[in-house]
């Protein structure tokens, strides 16, 4: 049986089952013709399949089945019998014929059902009767079934209060002893299991012997040598397999009406723990403690944890009780949080410290027990007190105290489930409070951290931020903020380089957009508090290197923004000139992000926010700006800031400025862009930037204009020259300036213009062929007097548009070429559409003959 | 077959944990209900009596556990089962996500003859939690789900307040009586009585 079990067995299980059935079918006849003598015959025969030491427990269990269904026939049959007159009495003596023990006494069991059920006899008696007679059987297996059969049957006629076997004689007592000596007899088999070698040992057994006979002690213990590691792990996993037959007794105390607290606290509790404590056996210790805690209500655990916690330490010291503890604390936890009622019991009965007690015993008695067990255990005590005692706050960091104590001198966790369950311990009073800042209030949680490899603190740190983001928990002071980065240090910096661990790209990426999406909720009305939350943010950004910093500065610099805009005016700042906080302290902040390699940003975020300041901050932050500028690395960037500070400077109303910035955008243009293509887009900015001026008096704005009319001028190629200058027309005309509105200028700038475009045609046509370039050039050209023309400049006259129209019509190359040709179209059909709108505009469109 | 031999019908109830199997059993046999959770181990039947149709029937219904840690004999007794009664909390999502775990695993491990054609009856469970307001299954989804394994005849329940719990066995006795669940016919090859059996057995006279 044990080499070449599995095939075997299924043979073995074949013929019990084929002889099984043909003993049940002759049984089944004799009931049909009601001759109880055949009956009983057959179904001995059948029960005897039951005989068989061949079958594991799995498949002994199918057999059982079979034999518990045909029984069940049985039973009605032996129901009617005593209908028709035959006596139970005389029935229960009958069955007892039968020439086999163990079929001998599953018919008495059957027929003792049918005893109780007559009311013929006091139940309780016939219940001792058939729990003594068990006896019988000491073969563990074969036991264990058969009283695990008596436990099913009798199941329904115990003496329990309210049933209706409950007599002057029988009381719920009877039927707790009952129920507690199978249980005990049933664990005693089950344990001997463990000790039991060959099954031929079983017959020793079966003389009833006790097993405390050191005789059989040194039988087991001399043939146990014979048997290698692997008899006993198949042992173990038979005896794991029948464990539920000896639960199952648990779970009928537990169904037992009678079975009140009081009953549970003086009888049933004991007398389970006393046998499970007695016992010492590994396996039924830790099921069965598992089983009291899972089949027996909550209420009654609260009111029995000193007797339940209090038996702990007398069980074999290697057994995992931290798991049954867990379970009993999880049960504890989930109950109080769906019964806020029964919340005063958990005070009353001070389960707290109950439980923190138990723990700790349990641990110091267990040296060498392993760092997960001691953290899960602390993890569920947590999640226990968090939701029992949510307003102690002492008792959470009180565990959290105990792990660190337990952590303490074993240096760095290695065991990667134990990180895994300190990450679950310190994410339980983030789930519980939903904010983070209660948890800042305990004063052990960073110091349980410390444990942590640089990894899992990483991983923490991001629990962290997201409880905070999930939340919207605004972190108000720089003393929270402070320990809030000690506690995310995991992503702020890397406190040793050394361990070199790659950190996969993605995850760092979204580790550090976390870090700059929890600047936002970083934050405190008053500004000196928020500059210096500003500050510390700063000094600890400052030593994540510059991987970190291109993530993290960006948002401090906003956040120092956003503070600027709130401060006052420099000038009657309430704090004096002693104010700690200033707009110059702050831009001294920004300078230092800018020497950070940050200065595009920096800047662009500057100039976005000039509008918001007041005017002497906004210039005082444009001097800034200049005084950083030249350190820009590239020359096309910093060129482009340096218009947009010009625009900044604009709004801010500062000529001088905006000039100094134009200024040194044009030294920019002269001497550091050279590529062509590059000078046209650069030309177009210039342009763009300048016409949106209006804060230059006349000669500035005159200075300037003239400079970019003679860059566009002096461009590479004609087309360019010539849009170039057509875009200076723009320079001249501000719609709601009447200080710039220059018509006569305009129209130099268009003549000029035009001329270029003459020039590039002639230049085409005496190169070769194809001059669609030019009238491309020529239909723009027309655009722009459409545009001024309808603006209403008297310079523009319709001649001068009627003129350029026909001047293009006589283009030769338009027909060949089809994009000009449906330029030209649509040009033409807006001019239509802006005739048909009538009014003024319709009007002047009149006046224009195609 | 005398017809006195389909005088025991057996039930299973099945699902998840703590959905209120064995609440459901001792409201429908003792009329009895406890607030209190208690985990049911390993199989446990309770049996009772109906009339139906001017005939009495035996139901034998088995309350079976829902923490996989307390079956550890496995399922041999959903053997010979005429009707599977699966349950579901209506205020947990999970339990009847799980429903499909539940009638799947029976249909193995029990194997009918016809699996098609197999009487479930589906119960949900709890409709008297929070008045309702935490429910989180619908009845339409139930019945969707129902529809879709074959028109599964479907009861919401309170076990606690013994709502619809008498309806609900009504129709799961019903389904029993009605399933095509013949008891497998046997007839023995040769007229050998009584002499097989004693070989195979061990030494042991117990």
């Amino acid at each position: 049986m044990i080499a070449d079990g599995a095939e075997d067995e299924e043979k073995w299980l074949a013929a019990g089952a084929a002889a099984f059935k043909q003993n049940a079918f002759y049984m089944q006849r004799a009931i049909d013709s009601n001759n109880l003598k055949d009956a009983l015959k057959y179904s001995a025969q059948m029960l005897g399949e039951l005989r068989t030491s061949k079958l594991s427990p799995h498949k002994y269990y199918d057999l059982y089945m079979r034999a518990f269904d045909e029984l069940r026939k049985l039973e009605i049959f032996f129901m009617e019998e005593t209908r028709r007159g035959c006596s139970v009495i005389e029935l229960y003596e009958l069955v007892q014929h039968a020439g086999n023990i163990l079929p001998r006494l599953y018919l008495l069991c059957t027929a003792g059902s049918v005893y109780i059920k007559t009311k013929e006899a006091p139940a309780k008696d016939i219940l001792k009767d058939l729990v003594e007679m068990c006896r019988g059987i000491q073969h563990p297996l074969r036991g264990l079934f058969l009283r695990s059969y008596l436990a099913q049957v009798s199941r329904d006629k115990l003496p329990d209060i309210g049933s209706e076997y409950e007599g002057d004689a029988d009381t719920v007592t009877d039927a707790v002893e009952f129920v507690l000596l199978n249980f005990t007899e049933m664990n005693k088999l089950w344990v001997r299991m463990q000790h039991q070698v060959s099954h031929d040992l079983c017959c020793i057994a079966c003389e009833s012997l006790p097993f405390d006979d050191p005789e059989l002690r040194l039988a087991v213990g001399l043939s146990g040598l014979q048997g290698p590691a692997r008899e006993k792990e198949r042992r173990e996993r038979e005896r794991s397999e029948l464990r539920d037959l000896v639960g199952k007794n648990l779970h009928v105390l537990s169904q037992l009406e009678g079975v009140d607290l009081d009953m549970y606290r003086d009888t049933v509790l004991p007398r389970v723990l006393e046998q499970i404590v007695n016992c010492r056996d590994e396996i039924a210790q830790i099921y069965l403690v598992d089983c009291i805690i899972q089949v027996f209500p909550d209420e009654y655990h609260l009111q029995t944890l000193d007797v339940l916690l209090g038996a702990c330490p007398q069980l074999q010291p290697s057994i995992d009780i931290m798991t049954v503890l867990s379970r009993l604390m999880e049960r504890l936890s989930s109950y109080a949080a769906l019964n806020v009622e029964v919340l005063p019991y958990f005070l009353q009965v001070e389960a707290f410290s109950k439980l923190n007690n138990a723990i700790g015993k349990v641990i110091e008695a267990q040296e060498d027990m392993p760092i997960l067990s001691a953290v899960t255990l602390y993890s569920s005590l947590l999640k226990f007190t968090l939701h029992v005692h949510p307003d102690r706050l002492d008792y959470a960091d009180q565990v959290l105290g105990s792990c660190i104590k337990q952590l303490s001198g074993k240096g760095k966790i290695d065991d990667s489930r134990a990180t895994k369950e300190i990450v679950t311990l310190l994410s339980a009073p983030l789930e519980k409070y939903n904010d983070v800042v209660t948890a800042l209030k305990l004063t052990n949680y960073p110091l349980v951290m410390e444990y942590l490899d640089n990894e899992t603190k990483r991983i923490m740190a991001t629990v962290i931020i997201r409880s905070i983001m999930k939340n919207n928990t605004l972190i108000a002071t720089a003393e929270k903020v402070e320990a809030l980065l000690e506690l995310i240090g995991g992503l702020i910096n890397d406190p040793d380089e050394s361990q070199g661990v790659e950190v996969d790209e993605d995850d760092f990426e979204e580790g550090q957009n976390s870090v700059a999406r929890l600047i936002h909720m970083l934050y405190n009305d008053d500004p000196e508090e928020m500059f210096k939350i500003i500050s510390i943010l700063k000094n600890h950004f400052l030593t994540g290197g510059p991987k970190r910093l291109k993530f993290t500065v960006p948002p401090l610099v906003v956040s120092a923004l956003k503070l600027i805009r709130r401060l006052p005016v420099e000038g009657d700042n309430p704090f004096g000139k002693e104010a700690s906080v200033s707009a110059t302290k702050i831009f001294q902040f920004l300078n230092q992000a800018i020497k950070l390699g940050q200065i595009p940003l920096v800047l662009n975020q500057l100039c976005y926010s000039l509008r918001f300041l007041s005017l002497s901050v906004g210039a005082f932050c444009l001097l800034q700006i200049i005084e950083a500028l030249p350190n820009v690395p590239s020359p096309d960037l910093a060129f482009r800031l340096y218009l947009q500070c010009a625009e900044a400077a604009n709004k801010c109303d500062e000529e001088p400025i905006a000039y100094e910035f134009f200024t040194q955008a044009y030294i920019l243009y002269e001497e550091e862009i050279s590529d062509s293509k590059a000078q046209v887009t650069a030309l177009q900015l210039i342009i763009g930037t300048l016409q949106r001026m209006h804060v230059f008096g006349v000669e500035n704005r005159d200075t300037l204009t003239h400079k970019a009319m003679g860059y566009s001028s002096k461009l590479l190629k004609k087309p360019d020259q010539c849009r170039a200058v057509y875009g200076c027309s723009h320079l001249f005309w501000l719609e709601d300036h009447e200080a710039i509105q220059d018509g006569e200028r305009v129209l130099l700038c268009l003549k000029r213009a035009l001329k270029i475009a003459n020039s590039a045609q002639q230049m085409i046509s005496t190169a070769q062929g194809s001059s669609t370039v030019s009238v491309t050039l020529f239909i723009e050209m027309l655009n722009k007097y459409l545009y001024f023309y309808e603006k209403g400049i008297p310079q523009i006259t319709v001649e001068s548009v009627e003129s350029l129209i026909k001047l293009i019509k006589n283009e030769e190359p338009m027909a060949s070429d089809p994009s000009a040709e449906s330029f030209f179209a649509s040009t033409l059909r807006f001019m239509e559409f802006q005739k048909q709108k009538g009014g003024a505009i319709g009007d002047r469109y009149e006046e224009i003959k195609v | 077959m005398p017809s006195r031999r389909r005088t025991l019908l057996k039930v299973i109830i099945l699902g998840d944990s703590g959905v209120g199997k064995t609440s459901l059993m001792n409201q429908y046999v003792n009329k009895k209900f406890s607030n209190q959770y208690k985990a049911t181990i390993g199989a446990d039947f309770l049996t009772k009596e109906v009339q139906f149709e001017d005939r009495l029937f035996t139901l034998q219904i088995w309350d079976t556990a829902g923490q996989e840690r307390f079956q550890s004999l496995g399922v041999a007794f959903y053997r010979g089962a005429d009707c599977c009664v699966l349950v579901y909390d209506v205020n947990s999502m999970k339990s009847f996500d799980n429903l499909n775990n539940w009638r799947e695993e029976f249909l193995i491990q029990a194997s009918p003859s016809d699996p098609e054609n197999f009487p479930f009856v589906l119960i949900g469970n709890k409709v008297d939690v929070d008045g309702g307001n935490s429910r989180v299954v619908s009845e339409k989804k139930a019945k969707a789900w129902c529809a879709s394994k074959g028109n599964i005849p479907y009861f919401e329940t309170s076990a606690k307040e013994g709502t619809n719990v008498e309806e609900a066995f009504q129709c799961i006795a019903k389904n029993a009586l009605k399933s095509g669940e013949e008891e497998e016919l046997y007839l023995p090859d040769t007229i050998d009585v009584g002499t097989s059996s004693q070989q195979r057995s061990s030494g042991c006279e117990c």
